[in-house]
């Protein structure tokens, strides 16, 4: 078992429902590929430094998972066949950190929370 | 010993020089920023840190201009192509 980190980007112009929808999908097929899904961050919609395929903006959802060379085949299978995401990224680790966030949409939530 | 002194001060400052040939030690040596202790992380997350070393044209500057150490030049190389895969760079 090994931890992964895996970024996906979306087209721009899916609708609300559509991204759960995706955001759930892959959320159950980690599970359902004997993996573990640490932790989800959207990061909701940025610009693209460079056009893909034409977009100049797309959702991205972040995944930290732990999972087995399994795992990551089928993840990265159906996600080559869906049309709706442009791009992704898979990355090991040895180690995950959980605490750093990079793209936090609004600090001034969180900071009431603490 | 007071002649001892002089000398080294004067080696010290890299302004006071000899000759063409002699070394400038001290303008240009700078220390690594990313082996510092505390240190920022070096992710392909963390845009805002990997903008500062890159060009406006998007090219890795080398780690003479920015006097990166080694082994962390070779992290910021693989962060940044990352980052560029995801367009977030």
């Amino acid at each position: 078992m090994a931890f992964y980190e895996n970024t996906i980007i979306a087209k721009q112009d899916l609708a609300e429902k559509d991204l759960k929808i995706v955001k759930d999908k892959y959320n159950e097929l980690i599970k359902k590929f004997s993996g573990k899904v640490i932790k989800i961050e959207d990061w909701g919609l940025l610009n693209l430094a460079t056009r893909i395929k034409n977009y100049k903006k797309g959702f991205y959802i972040h995944y930290k998972f732990e999972g087995n060379n399994e795992t990551l085949k089928e993840f990265e299978k159906k996600i080559k066949i869906d049309g709706s995401i442009i791009r992704y990224l898979t990355v090991k680790y040895k180690k995950l950190d959980t605490e750093n966030e990079f793209f936090k949409k609004d600090k001034s939530i969180n900071e009431k929370k603490q | 010993m007071k002649r001892n002194n002089k000398n080294k001060k004067r080696s010290t400052n890299s302004l006071t020089k000899l000759s063409l040939f002699q070394k400038n030690d001290g303008k240009f040596s700078r220390k690594c920023p990313l082996s510092i202790k505390n240190a920022p992380v070096v992710d392909y997350k963390n845009i805002d840190l990997l903008k500062r070393y890159v060009s406006d044209n998007g090219k890795i500057l080398s780690s003479k201009v920015t006097s990166v150490s080694q082994n962390k030049q070779k992290k910021l190389t693989r962060e940044i192509k990352r980052a560029k895969i995801l367009g977030l760079l």
